[in-house]
């Protein structure tokens, strides 16, 4: 569907795209952290491409990926299991920006992947003011850090609150009392 | 639209109303919520205030906050259909349809969706917006003042959610749409009763509209307040009636249609101003072509099933679990372990009643999702509320949140 | 758990080359159609074969074209040859696998709602993957004992029962006793006792384990749990010296049952019944809270209790034994090995005494402890009890810190360790020694903790958390970071996975092994790989 967008960012960004991909409709981009920003600001400004559009940031963790086919197998054809490697360096997680354009009617989603002891990247909020809230829950839920956030803060938990409860290491039943502790407020 | 809106006064900004000679002030803390009269849904606004003026207003969510994410990771993809109700609980419908379309798109079954059951997945969904815009325009005019549109809105949106109740079972929480279909077919001579009630809802809608549309104190408070501009709006991802009132022209059913709105007729009423007043014309605007698109619907509507033919997505029937062990062992296979859906990942969005809602799911292969996002319009809308708050007076807190029909299930997940 | 996966090619000679539906597969030599097919993904439905077991092909279940072949072969039964063409998706092979589970389901119960295997059964898998189409036939069903007793661990249910023949075969291949057979022919045969035999072995719950139906169950497990509502973890059997993979599963902070877990180099696909049993034991007698002198007490202070108590002590440390066990992981033997040199105290190591008559030369072993060639390996030096029971009764030995409730000494010296101002028990359960200790520490039993055993050959391996240990527990290693803090010693170990690190860089045979991963409850019914 945006394929020409696919193209035009290998050409212009060649070795910061990491990989691409089709998903049902959705052309998905993985790109490396360092050129997020700059490639952001491409899409939104060149006139070819006009994202003008910020539609969801989410997270997706790894951690307990292991996809399965027939018979319970390990499915060849899907990405392979999460590797946490020897010193837990392993990519797990991977951030998703979806964009689209009113003008084109094109869509986008790139991603961002994310060692578990260097969880962050850089904000889109300065780019498209309705990533601020998306980022701040993706924070929430997820203990991923978006540099330059103008507010990065928990949206729908409380500061008080221990842990990242989508992370798949959250266990579903836990239970935590509010403690109130003022000192946190705000603080992170 | 424009024309009625020159009637009305300009309205001054509020920041220009600072008089030199004011007394020595300064800024004020007020805790507006979790829990507030004026408030439908359980938000928190931590308002600094300059008197009257809003400076800062703090939007506080998460007090519904359900783990709609989590829950779904440990559900199988059928048992997770009761919590989308519980999203958006006004129109549950939407929120069924669009799920159900997400999983179908990992399937790979999008196609052989059964065209009656596309035709019913429309139709509920019509009436679930309706159902959306009664509500949001009822209860904005009654914290308004105007009590009588409140209760002439929630007696047809009453008569709506028994139709909807006669199809599912449910009056509030549907759980009707499938995966691969719909749960069970209409009862016999529905859509008759529909066609009454639409007659009866037209007769509702004049009645509502010469109470509001020319009504001195309801344009002073609407009109005007809570602007935002088309630029703006897109930067905020703004979509739905509240994009469409800002002029934007996005409508998913228009530019990405789905399921079976490319067959229809209907016009995306557009604003210019971006204020509530616009909100509201076009929440009345989208109740009438809403009423459009259910006409041509019922009288289209094929016969035919109403669930895909296939064993591994639709459930046997129950006679038959109850009586052969191939039934029986396809019943317990879905249930117990669900619909194995492949390994991938899909975001498919539908418009809701608030705007672009959308399912962002990653299957693993497993009867789970490994991850379900939920893209709630309520969310992103609420999130540009301290952006329209700004200089705008306390009391315009309430239209300007009533406009924005923040949904708490939806929002906070 | 998926099975491990085969090895990587070796030189071609012993391996062949063959197509399977169109995709090249290449296996050593003797391999059957069926596992040189699961090589290239494809699965073959089959009731009566197990990669364990002698083959039978009774079930048909795996028929599948051979060309040149006239008649349709079972893939279990065909060797593969260099060259072979097989196909599994062509009409004539496709409908006679189909029209077998057809077959197979005219007399099976409508039984699924109250079955114990439902959620985990291989006739539910197959029918749903590979038929999923409805039946053609109303005729009544065959009816046979629906209970039938075999033995003191299994009940048989012959109607569920599809004939494959898998239990016979555990029992005359596994357990190397002949009790069970067939009896009558078509839709009248049955299995049975062998006659003048019970299903009476110690390997006899492995039938049930391989039963593809509900047929077979286990008396400990019936009507106590749905399967598919279980987690399952990986672990390691606790029983004896071999060091069974297992899988534990659980639910709620409870574990239900044990079974075995693929490991060519360990145990195969079997365990034996005693061993399956050991999971009853994490729930009988657990130390939930630490106790000073009997009574109920707070970590901070029972630490502090003991540490006060060790520092009475004279500082040459000669006083103080620290009685490592073989019941106990590496991590928690470890650090208290550490802590014990960091004391200059004696190590002693306990041991349950050896059953001789366990010994079968299968899988079960005379040494009934997980973890002796661990703590050998940890501490060498480390006396055994005899010594221990000499400095006790000599006032040698004026202060015992102890892991675990096993402490085999006489009656004399447990009376004198009764009468000792200092003796720190860290155990999971509340038994023997433990109550007289003065102070008790709780601690993380087997299931409860991330942590290794190695067993008799030296093999190490993992252990994983299933779920949290009770009460204010915590995992041995932490208990002593505890009790090490509160004397003033430094550790810096915030997991197990860094006592791991510490561990393997000090124990010389360990050295560099990895940690690896720390794998959380799976959900069965999500797992997509039982039945």
């Amino acid at each position: 569907m945006a394929q020409k967008v696919v193209d035009a960012l290998k050409a212009k960004f060649g070795d910061a795209i990491v990989a691409t991909a089709s998903a049902y409709g959705d052309e998905v981009v993985t790109v490396k952290r360092d050129k997020l920003t700059a490639i952001a600001t491409f899409l939104r400004d060149d006139p070819a491409m006009a994202f003008d559009v910020p539609v969801f940031v989410t997270a997706i963790d790894l951690l307990d990926w292991r996809p399965i086919g027939a018979r319970g197998a390990p499915d060849p054809a899907a990405r392979p299991a999460y590797d946490p490697g020897e010193h837990n360096d392993g990519l797990r997680f991977e951030v998703c920006f979806q964009l689209r354009s009113l003008a084109h009617r094109h869509r986008l989603r790139l991603k961002v992947q994310l060692k578990e002891t260097d969880a962050k990247l850089p904000s889109l909020t300065p780019l498209w003011a309705g990533f601020n809230w998306q980022e701040r829950e993706t924070f929430d839920m997820y203990g991923i850090r978006f540099d330059g956030h103008p507010d990065l803060r928990r949206i729908y938990l409380y500061d008080e609150f221990v842990g990242y409860p989508l992370r798949k290491d959250y266990p579903k039943d836990k239970r935590q009392p509010l403690v109130r502790r003022p000192d946190l407020v705000g603080d992170h | 639209m424009a024309d009625l809106k020159t009637l009305v006064l300009g309205r001054k900004e509020v920041a220009e109303l600072d008089d030199e000679h004011e007394l020595p002030h300064e800024l004020m803390t007020v805790n507006m919520g979790p829990s507030h009269p004026a408030m439908h849904g359980t938000v928190r606004i931590v308002l600094t205030v300059d008197g009257e003026r809003i400076v800062k207003g703090d939007v506080q969510p998460g007090y519904l906050h359900r783990c709609f994410e989590k829950e779904a990771e440990h559900a199988t993809y059928t048992q997770i259909f009761p919590y989308t109700d519980r999203l958006n609980y006004v129109s549950p419908m939407i929120n069924n349809c669009g799920y159900a379309m997400a999983v179908e798109k990992l399937l790979g079954i999008t196609a052989q969706i059964p065209r009656r059951a596309e035709f019913i997945r429309v139709i509920v969904s019509e009436v679930s917006r309706i159902t959306d815009h009664l509500t949001c325009v009822g209860a904005s005019a009654m914290e308004l003042g105007a009590f009588t549109p409140f209760l002439y809105f929630l007696k047809a949106r009453e008569w709506l959610y028994t139709l909807l109740e006669e199809v599912s079972g449910a009056r509030l929480t549907h759980s009707y749409v499938r995966v691969g279909g719909v749960g069970k077919d209409l009862p016999a001579g529905w859509l008759a009763k529909l066609e009454v009630r639409l007659t009866e809802l037209e007769a509702v809608m004049v009645e509502v509209e010469q109470m509001l549309n020319l009504n001195k104190i309801f344009r002073d408070r609407m009109a005007g307040v809570g602007a935002i501009s088309r630029a703006d709006a897109l930067a905020w991802g703004q979509t739905g009636p509240i994009g469409r009132a800002a002029g934007i022209d996005y409508d998913v059913r228009k530019d990405h249609p789905y399921s079976v709105y490319g067959e229809f007729e209907f016009d995306v009423p557009l604003g210019t101003t971006g204020d509530c007043l616009d909100r509201y014309l076009v929440r009345i605007e989208e109740i009438k072509q809403s009423m459009r698109i259910l006409r041509q619907a019922a009288a289209a509507i094929p016969d035919g099933p109403i669930m895909i033919d296939d064993g591994r997505v639709a459930l046997p029937p129950k006679a038959a679990a109850y009586n052969t062990i191939e039934a029986m062992i396809r019943h317990f296979k879905h249930v117990v372990d669900g619909i194995k859906v492949p390994a991938g990942e899909a975001y498919t969005f539908v418009e809701g009643g608030n705007g672009e809602l959308g399912f962002f799911i990653v299957g693993d292969g497993t009867g789970r999702p490994y991850k379900c996002y939920v893209r709630s319009p309520s969310f992103v809308h609420l999130s540009t509320a301290e952006k329209i708050f700004h200089n705008h007076l306390i009391a315009d807190i309430v239209p300007i949140f009533g406009m924005i029909n923040m949904i708490g299930g939806e929002c906070d997940k | 758990m998926s099975d491990q996966t085969q090895a990587p090619p070796a030189p071609p000679p012993t391996h062949v080359t063959l197509t399977i539906d169109g995709k090249t597969a290449t296996v050593p030599k003797g391999t059957n159609v069926l596992e040189a097919a699961k090589t290239v993904g494809i699965d073959i439905s089959a009731f009566c074969y197990h990669p364990g077991l002698s083959i039978a092909a009774c079930c048909r279940q795996c028929l599948v074209a051979v060309e040149k072949n006239p008649k349709l072969q079972p893939s279990c039964q065909q060797v593969v040859g260099e060259g072979m063409v097989v196909h599994t998706t062509d009409v004539a092979s496709t409908t006679a696998r189909k029209q077998m589970l057809e077959f197979t389901l005219v007399n099976h119960p409508i039984d699924c709602p109250i079955c114990d295997k439902a959620g985990e059964c291989t006739l539910q898998r197959h029918y749903f993957e590979h038929d999923n189409a409805d039946s053609r036939i109303d005729t009544p069903k065959v009816e046979k004992p629906k209970v039938v007793d075999l033995g003191p661990h299994i009940v048989l249910d012959a109607e569920r029962c599809i004939l494959c023949t898998r239990c016979i075969r555990v029992c005359d291949e596994v357990a190397g006793q002949h009790q069970l057979e067939m009896k009558q022919r078509g839709d009248h045969e049955e299995l049975t006792t062998a006659p003048g035999q019970r299903l009476d072995n110690p390997y006899s719950l492995n039938t049930v384990d391989v039963c593809p139906v509900g047929a077979l169950t286990s008396k400990d497990f019936r009507f106590t749990m749905r399967a598919w509502e279980l987690d399952a973890t990986p672990s390691i059997c606790q029983g004896c010296a071999t060091g069974c993979n297992t899988e534990i599963h659980h639910k709620d902070g409870r574990a239900w049952r044990l079974v075995p877990r693929h490991n060519p180099e360990v145990n195969g696909h079997w365990m034996c019944d005693e061993g399956r049993f050991t999971y009853a034991d994490l729930r009988e007698q657990r130390l939930a809270v630490a106790t000073v002198d009997g009574l109920p007490a707070t970590w901070d202070r029972a630490v502090k209790t003991a540490a006060a108590k060790l520092a009475a002590l004279p500082k040459d440390g000669g006083a103080i034994a620290v009685v490592l066990s073989a019941q106990a992981s590496n991590e928690d033997n470890f650090a208290l090995a550490k802590l014990a040199a960091a004391w200059n105290a004696k190590l002693f190591v306990a041991a349950r005494p050896e059953r001789g008559e366990r010994a079968d030369g299968k899988l079960r072993v005379a040494d009934v402890n997980p973890n002796r060639a661990g703590v050998a390996a940890i501490a060498p030096t480390a006396a055994d009890l005899t010594d221990f029971e000499i400095g006790v009764n000599t006032g040698a030995i004026r202060a015992v810190v102890f892991l675990g409730h096993d402490l085999p000494v006489s009656e004399t010296a447990l009376r004198r360790l009764r009468e000792f101002d200092c003796v720190i028990a860290l155990a999971t359960h509340e038994r023997g020694p433990v109550k007289a200790a003065g102070i008790a520490l709780p601690i993380a039993a087997w299931a409860e903790a991330h942590a290794s055993v190695t067993n008799a050959d030296g093999k190490v391996q993992r252990m994983h958390a299933a779920f949290a240990p009770p009460g204010q527990a915590v995992p041995g290693w932490e208990a002593v970071a505890r009790l090490a803090s509160a004397v003033g010693a430094k550790v810096a170990w915030a997991g197990a996975r860094d006592v791991w690190k510490d561990m393997t860089a000090t124990v010389k045979p360990w050295a560099g092994a990895p940690w690896g991963r720390e794998v959380r409850p799976l959900s069965l019914r999500f797992a997509g790989s039982r039945g």
